[in-house]
């Protein structure tokens, strides 16, 4: 392989080893403190102070509008979200907009990613086509977007009245149908990602490996299948977990096109959370219900860890 | 907290000064290189990074105002401009709705506020228990030639927020019954005049219903069953008002639960006999009953005043407009007003007369106003006969009297949670898909929540 | 330890060689001179050109679709599609309202602004945290990668509430800081100096060390001209999660005159009303210098993407 090895920097196997770490050498701690004091100020005050602050007002009736932390609310907070009908509901559109989205996303990107390297001419295009989207703001493909599915008059509609439903349901104003109209454009934004995480991993699979199977008399098909798709096992791994966590993130989209309606039909955890202390002053409220989307992420990353330790001890 | 606290003046103490910080922060910035051309960059740029203040002679001013509402407003802004001159007017408008409100909110927590925003009056209360909001006084009405009755008096009695008023109304928007005339002539249910007769109980209602459905062959009225719970809270609202023993849905600002229940049920009851007879549909979204309407499928039709811009746009569409018939004991409609608020903020007397000047030329265009569907709460133009003489827009200028406003709590007022949350289950009650026992238990139960949650006001 | 290798962000004519050599093989020595073998091959390379291309056109479709009706009148736009698609009197009149009116170029410049100052401390706090780490050997070194290994964990989304409770407290909402200085601490950017760091001969920094310079100075005079590659990356990377950073911005920024480019387009759409040609030509103009940016830096772009995971 060319290229040295990038571990995913999202993954933190580069942990540094035993030995190294017994390794302190004298006269270097005043300076390695003074390299790392200017970002550890900004850590400090932008994540770790935050999720303190978080995990504090979380337990009080911390208010948008007045100071300090309010009253002690034990675990009030957290059993109300845990009781609250649209606590769960925004949990639920989480996961299915998660489980509807990663599917395509894995696969088309699979596919395009294949086929893209396969043809081998024409990349910059089909970097064009798929991966320009996924760089521009969530803003500008909102508004293109719900142009799309403006009922009646949009391009969706136009078109499903050309092929002969005279009303259609209107993609974003019908409950049913909302959070998959979200999918759809956020399938359509992000695929970039992991067509170009795929097409990096198709890169690295030694052509040998092809040529070998070809001189077998192994056809296009049986090449794909028993090369390509385990050796991108590991891609796609990757691929489908990060797409899961940065699901469960969601909220561009669905505040920009939806804003969690019709009602709260399409309404997610992060929606909740800012509505809770926004919108309705509930900070500590709120803050509950950001610590609990925090741990279900953790709990995601977690198992990721678990995942790819394992990948790596069967790699070794 | 019921209390509403004291504006703070000057910095809000316990608080860093804003300018000397950003001042100290403005060192940073030289050492960046970026400071050397501020004073010359636009007042974005010096506002942006060390705190200025932007356009110091200019009215600020947001909205949420959108569709033919949004373009009379414009047209109402121009006018001052014109008056005022170039730059002395600059106007947001912003998604309608919680989002709209919480922008207020926080720029006003964060000392960026517009000079005037537009608040429905169910919401401004809470806004002003907030401690966002500058009271409004006699005073202050008087710098603009303005005083408490220059306003419709069922308007500004409920303004009021602990005996102290923070808003200026221009309007009262009722839920209103709209008819399509064609289908009423054919249903003979026009007066000489080619008005709609008067409806008057359930009997009658039906009756117009059924001579309508024969007509049109469809339905006889239409009203939003999916996808938009206002509706369903408005059309709820305004049946079950009319019946003597009605009472508050909220009491003691939302801790309580306070509606009868036997009315309730008795409401949603009827409401779902109502679709059940297919008089009106039980499936039908915000702009689909209005289509059907429009479109001669049904007779009438139900939705805030507002939506006049819409039907007037139709081509050959003829249609009237009535307050919701009474149907019940009493007249009543459920309704809401729009307001002029002054986010809370540090004024100097220049400011505050600009801000009430711009809040007096808007009331004195309130014709233009009324012409998208409002009711003037400004007297001059109520009692004038420009207004006297639009039609069908004055036909229900009574309904002022009979609006019923949402109670007031942290979580209620248009648009809000206790809306979302009523109207979803009773939007279940028009399509069949729930008892009116069964909705209003979740309601109630979800309800409950809010109301033993402490209000962070 | 063995692990996955994806592009690396740093290395990019590294890659770029790779890719050639990929295309050398594209058409591949007919070893085997089994005419059905070689014909089954075309047939694939084929049917991957249709369906790629059939795709391709409808990945484009929704951009050219907004392209199309920012260029047409808004009377014409308000029409629906099928006016849309058949009026070819094609006019500049949207841009011209946007660019001349409102407030889109204060949103350019807030967003250039914040973009800017956010790469530029991003880069230079990053880059030092990760020398040390990199580079020296001091107590509390695995504390501080254990904190950083957490903070990767934690994404900035959640942490909005407290974020803003913290930038209202020190009364700095409603300015281009409460944009930047919460995006700084970016801990991805470290662990992409780190390892770039850790892949570069120690040789230089050791003479000179015993010349007796500062560490200041290797990393200022040794270790920087180095990283020129990753240095872009990171700061393409950073500049575009920035500039594309809706949630922070939102709730921040107030002002319609301080807003981003994201934000403005969020928050002000109505008061476009119906202009519907407007409504797509700000949002065309909004993606503009990202497109220029892609434009420009293509590969790097794919590339600082890819190997940093960047994804929103």
């Amino acid at each position: 392989m060319t290229a040295s090895t990038l571990e995913r920097p999202t993954a933190p196997v580069a942990r540094p080893s035993a030995r190294e770490e017994s390794d302190v050498r004298r006269g270097e701690a005043r300076p390695a403190w003074l390299f790392i004091a200017p970002f550890g100020i900004f850590y400090v005050l932008f994540l770790i102070w935050p999720i303190i602050y978080m995990l504090i007002s979380s337990f009080f009736n911390t208010s948008l509008v007045a100071k300090g932390f309010g009253s002690f609310a034990g675990f009030g907070n957290y059993a109300e979200m845990l009781t609250l009908p649209l606590f769960w509901e925004s949990m639920w559109h989480t996961i299915f907009f998660t489980i509807i989205t990663t599917i395509p996303l894995v696969v088309l990107a699979f596919v395009f990613a294949i086929l893209a390297n396969r043809v081998r001419r024409a990349q910059w295009f089909f970097r064009l086509a798929f991966f320009v989207p996924f760089i521009l703001p969530s803003a500008a493909i909102a508004i293109v977007w719900t142009f799309i599915y403006s009922p009646s008059t949009g391009l969706w509609d136009s078109l499903r009245t050309a092929l002969g439903n005279p009303a259609p349901n209107p993609v974003l104003g019908t409950p049913d149908l909302a959070l998959i109209g979200v999918a759809v454009t956020t399938i359509w934004w992000t695929i970039g990602f992991n067509f170009v995480l795929y097409l990096a991993g198709l890169q690295d699979i030694p052509r040998e490996l092809y040529e070998a199977a070809a001189v077998d008399g192994a056809s296009q098909w049986q090449q794909i299948k028993s090369i390509t798709i385990p050796l991108l096992g590991r891609t796609t791994t990757l691929v489908v977990l990060l797409q899961i966590i940065a699901s469960l993130k969601i909220f561009d989209q669905v505040y920009l096109m939806t804003a969690g309606g019709p009602g709260t039909s399409s309404q997610v955890v992060l929606g909740l959370v800012t509505d809770t202390a926004f919108t309705n002053y509930r900070v500590g409220a709120g803050s509950a219900a950001s610590v609990l989307l925090l741990i279900v992420i953790l709990i995601v990353t977690g198992i990721r860890q678990l995942i790819e330790r394992a990948q790596n001890r069967r790699a070794a | 907290m019921t209390a509403v606290p004291q504006r703070p003046s000057g910095n809000p103490s316990g608080r860093f000064s804003r300018r000397s910080l950003l001042r100290g922060g403005l060192g940073a910035a030289g050492a960046l290189g970026i400071a050397g051309g501020l004073s010359g960059c636009g007042s974005a740029i010096s506002a942006g990074l060390v705190g200025s203040q932007l356009d110091p002679g200019t009215v600020t001013y947001w909205n949420l105002f959108g569709g033919g509402d949004g373009s009379r407003m414009q047209t109402m802004e121009a006018t001052y401009e014109k008056q005022k001159g170039p730059n002395s007017l600059q106007a947001a408008t912003f998604a309608w709705g919680n989002p709209y409100y919480t922008k207020v909110s926080l720029a006003t927590l964060g000392d960026a506020p517009p000079d005037v925003a537009v608040s429905h009056l169910t919401r401004q209360s809470n806004l002003a228990i907030a401690g966002l909001l500058e009271p409004i006084t006699e005073d202050m009405l008087a710098m603009v030639g303005l005083s408490s009755s220059s306003f419709s008096p069922k308007v500004w009695e409920a303004l009021a927020v602990n005996g102290q008023r923070y808003a200026i109304p221009i309007d009262t928007h009722p839920f209103v019954l709209y008819y399509n005339k064609d289908v009423c002539e054919k249903a003979d249910l026009l007066d000489g005049d080619g008005n709609l007769k008067e409806i008057r109980g359930t009997d009658q209602w039906e009756a117009a219903l059924e001579a309508a459905k024969k007509v049109t062959g469809s339905w006889g009225a239409s009203v939003a069953t999916v996808g938009d719970t206002a509706t369903s809270w408005r059309w709820f609202q305004s049946l079950y008002s009319q019946q003597t023993g009605s009472t508050p849905w909220l009491g003691d600002g939302g801790r309580k639960l306070t509606y009868n229940e036997d009315l309730t049920i008795k409401t949603l009851d009827y409401i779902q006999s109502l679709t059940k007879k297919k008089l009106m549909p039980a499936i039908t979204d915000y702009t689909g009953s209005q289509t059907l309407m429009f479109t001669g499928k049904s007779a009438f039709y139900l939705q805030g005043e507002w939506e006049i811009t819409t039907a007037e746009s139709i081509d050959g569409l003829k249609f009237g407009m009535v307050p919701v018939p009474t149907l019940f004991d009493q007249p009543a409609c459920q309704g809401d007003s729009h307001t002029f608020v002054l986010p809370r903020m540090n004024r100097s007397e220049d400011q505050l007369k600009r801000a009430l000047g711009f809040v007096k030329s808007l009331l004195d265009q309130s014709l233009t106003w009324a012409q998208g569907g409002h009711i003037p709460a400004y007297v001059p133009t109520l009692d004038s006969q420009q207004y006297k003489d639009l039609k069908p827009q004055s036909n229900y200028a009574d309904a002022v009297n009979s609006v019923v406003y949402d109670a007031q709590a942290w979580y209620s007022g248009s648009g809000s949670n206790f809306e979302n949350t009523v109207g979803a289950q009773f939007g279940l009650v028009q399509q069949g898909q729930a008892t009116p026992a069964a909705a209003l238990s979740t309601a109630r139960d979800q309800l409950l929540v809010y109301a033993d949650t402490k209000s962070p006001l | 330890m063995a692990s996955q290798t994806v592009s690396d962000p740093a290395r990019p004519e590294q890659t770029a060689r790779k890719h050639r050599s990929g295309v050398s093989a594209a058409a591949p020595p007919p070893r085997r001179s089994e005419a059905q073998e070689r014909k089954s091959g075309q047939v694939f390379t084929v049917v991957s050109w249709l369906v790629l291309i059939v795709f391709a056109v409808l990945w484009l479709i929704p951009s050219l679709w907004a392209i199309k009706t920012s260029l047409t009148s808004n009377a014409t736009a308000a029409l629906g599609a099928l006016p849309i698609l058949t009026d070819w009197k094609l006019t500049l009149g949207s841009y011209g309202t946007l660019l001349a009116g409102g407030d889109i170029w204060n949103w350019y410049l807030a967003s250039a602004i914040t973009s800017v100052i956010t790469v530029a401390l991003t880069v230079i706090f990053g880059s030092m945290a990760a020398y040390a780490l990199s580079r020296l050997r001091f107590r509390g070194r695995r504390a501080v990668f254990l904190a950083m290994v957490l903070g990767i964990m934690v994404p900035p989304q959640v942490l909005i509430v407290p974020v803003f409770a913290e930038l209202n407290a020190v009364g700095l909402l409603n300015t281009y800081w409460a944009v930047i200085l919460p995006q700084v601490p970016s801990v991805i950017a470290v662990f992409v100096f780190k390892q770039f760091f850790d892949g570069l001969p120690k040789e230089f920094e050791e003479s000179a060390r015993i010349d007796g310079a500062s560490f200041w100075t290797i990393y200022r005079r040794i270790v920087l001209p180095l990283s020129k590659p990753v240095i872009a990356a990171m700061s393409i990377v950073t500049f575009v999660g920035v500039w594309n950073n809706l949630i922070l911005p939102l709730f921040v920024l107030s002002n319609p005159k301080l807003m981003t480019i994201p934000v403005g387009l969020a928050t002000v759409q109505g008061s476009f009303g119906q202009r519907l040609s407007d409504i797509q030509a700000s949002s065309i103009l909004g993606a503009l210098p990202l497109v220029i940016l892609f434009v420009i830096f293509q590969r790097r772009i794919v590339e600082g993407v890819a190997g940093s995971g960047l994804k929103g």
